[in-house]
């Protein structure tokens, strides 16, 4: 009894110091504002010999169009932080994956001794797909926008043009406006 | 009694040996893959006008259609399905009026528009927990048939649901079109079980098609939606919920769905073990009992016949307004889908 008490109260004392060790750790920097992306388009960059200076070409339908999304993106938000805002939906949520969870635990045990190793697999492939689909949700569906960029510094020396996917951001400031280019670094033979 | 396992698929039974169109699974195969590749190519190539063209002209024959083989898969007397069928007719009517109801307020002024998300979560919860009740009582109909993973996938999919639920609406957007393709397996098997072998292996070309129209329309930019029509089409493609995604790609994907959709409602379904009239009800099993209603059954199908016609009168008058009626609408026929594809099952 005394053991267990003298345990219980070193883990309370332990518990208690990490309060202090977090008191201790520096405030995080506040993380730059990220740009909101609020339309999608392709974007060509074509290598010119000749030009003095880099010029940057937007068609007058493209130029309105974004001009129009600039407009109604004002009041909207984005999905993640519409549910990291909606406890709401965030609780009632969890209360279905608590159900799911359970429900899942008793036609397990249902199952157990006439296990239907094919509903097993059928419910692993529905999950698995369902992973799957928000990963690419995630990723913007379709190849990663990267891929088509693969090429960019060996098309730039040859003076070949490359095009791609193109999301516009609207980010806070007054900075000069910035082409983000996804190139992946891909180590030539003999590098390691 | 009839039972509805009883009801012969093919819309026009004792006709298999007479008269029936000999086409081997190998031109059935190469008219299936012909289909989905000009399907997806004219998707690819001209997305919103096909939209708009295809919808003209299918949106209310498609339903039509979809009538006419509900009414011929619903037994002549429900036995001990009647539970299951008033559970099913009672959630399409409601969740149909509530679904109908939501724009309906908003349009009027009733209703700002606000906690959307939470209204759609809510419509979309009963959605599922219909549809799980519909499949335990299904399950119940046999005797060696344990559905009860259906409950655990169910509310993992409400909790989905609740997480994001306009984009677990526009799921339900693509993945309607797909359940033909669940009705036409499930047709052919009882129809043409010859050909299920072949159909299956030319499912296989739909993912390959996706992921193809997916390579190619990523890079490309999205689609003006500079006039209301236009901007209405992207935005129920997805086009707001997925700003990274182009709209080229979007409109394209639900374009080539929505013609596979189309096309086995209308072509194959009825053509596929049928060598008699579409306007028989002789095939209705309501029609053909003894004591049955074959004039009723004749006046719903003329009756939405002339629904078809007022339909293409709207489309051409006001294709916008009417394109916005028909899809608030529309949801009956997808709710309907659900309880005779597990009567199938």
């Amino acid at each position: 009894m005394k053991r267990t008490l003298i345990l219980s109260t070193a883990i309370c004392a332990l518990l208690a110091s990490t309060i202090y060790a977090f008191g201790d750790i520096a405030r995080p920097k506040p993380t730059p504002a990220e740009g909101k992306p609020i339309f999608y388009t392709g974007l060509t960059i074509v290598p010119d010999a000749k030009s003095y200076e880099a010029r940057l070409q937007i068609s007058q339908e493209t130029l309105k169009r974004i001009h129009a999304a600039a407009a109604n993106n004002s009041d909207q938000s984005s999905m993640i932080q519409s549910v990291t805002h909606s406890s709401t939906r965030t609780i009632i949520a969890g209360l279905f994956m608590f159900l799911a969870v359970s429900f899942a635990g008793v036609w397990f045990a249902r199952s157990s001794q006439r296990r239907n190793w094919k509903a097993v697999a059928a419910v692993l492939l529905i999950a698995v797909v369902f992973g799957l689909a928000t990963i690419i949700v995630r990723a913007n569906a379709g190849p990663p926008g990267y891929i088509r960029w693969q090429n960019l510094p060996q098309a730039l020396k040859d003076g070949k043009a490359t095009s791609g996917g193109l999301s516009i951001e609207i980010v806070p400031g007054d900075d000069n406006m910035k082409l983000i280019i996804p190139l992946r670094n891909t180590p030539k033979p003999g590098e390691e | 009694m009839e039972r509805t396992a009883n009801i012969p698929l093919a819309a026009w039974p004792g006709a298999r040996s007479v008269g029936r169109p000999r086409v081997t699974a190998r031109a059935f195969a190469a008219l299936l893959v012909a289909s989905a590749c000009l399907s997806a190519l004219l998707a690819s190539w001209l997305p919103l006008q096909v939209s708009i063209v295809t919808v003209f002209l299918f949106a209310g024959p498609h339903n039509w259609f979809e009538l006419r083989y509900f009414l011929m898969r619903l037994p002549a007397r429900f036995g001990r399905s009647r539970n299951f069928f008033v559970v099913a007719f009672a959630g399409i009517g409601v969740l149909t009026l509530a679904s109908a109801a939501l724009p309906a307020l908003f349009y009027s002024g009733l209703w700002s528009g606000a906690n959307w998300p939470l209204a759609i979560a809510t419509w979309n919860t009963f959605l599922l927990l219909w549809i799980s009740a519909l499949v335990l009582m299904r399950a119940k109909q046999k005797a060696k048939r344990d559905w009860f993973w259906v409950l655990p996938i169910a509310f993992t999919l409400c909790a989905i649901n609740w997480l994001a639920p306009e984009l677990f609406s526009l799921a339900i957007v693509y993945l309607h079109p797909l359940v033909a393709l669940w009705f036409f397996d499930r047709h052919l098997r009882r129809a043409r079980s010859e050909w299920l072998p072949t159909y299956r292996r030319c499912l296989m070309l739909l993912p390959m098609l996706i992921v193809a129209m997916f390579w190619l329309l990523s890079g490309t930019p999205s689609l003006a939606d500079d006039n209301g029509l236009a901007w209405r089409i992207t935005q129920h493609a997805g086009g707001q919920l997925l700003p990274n995604v182009s709209t080229h790609l979007l409109v394209s994907m639900h374009v080539f769905l929505e013609m596979l959709h189309y096309g086995v409602w209308i072509i194959a379904l009825p053509l596929v073990g049928a060598t008699g009239a579409i306007w028989s009800t002789k095939t209705i099993p309501l029609a053909r009992r003894r004591h049955g209603f074959p004039k009723l059954i004749a006046a719903i199908l003329i009756c939405s016949l002339f629904v078809v016609a007022v339909l293409w009168m709207g489309f051409t008058i006001n294709y916008a307004a009417t394109r916005d009626i028909y899809f608030a609408v529309a949801i009956a026929h997808v709710l309907a889908e659900a309880p005779f594809l597990l009567r199938m099952i």
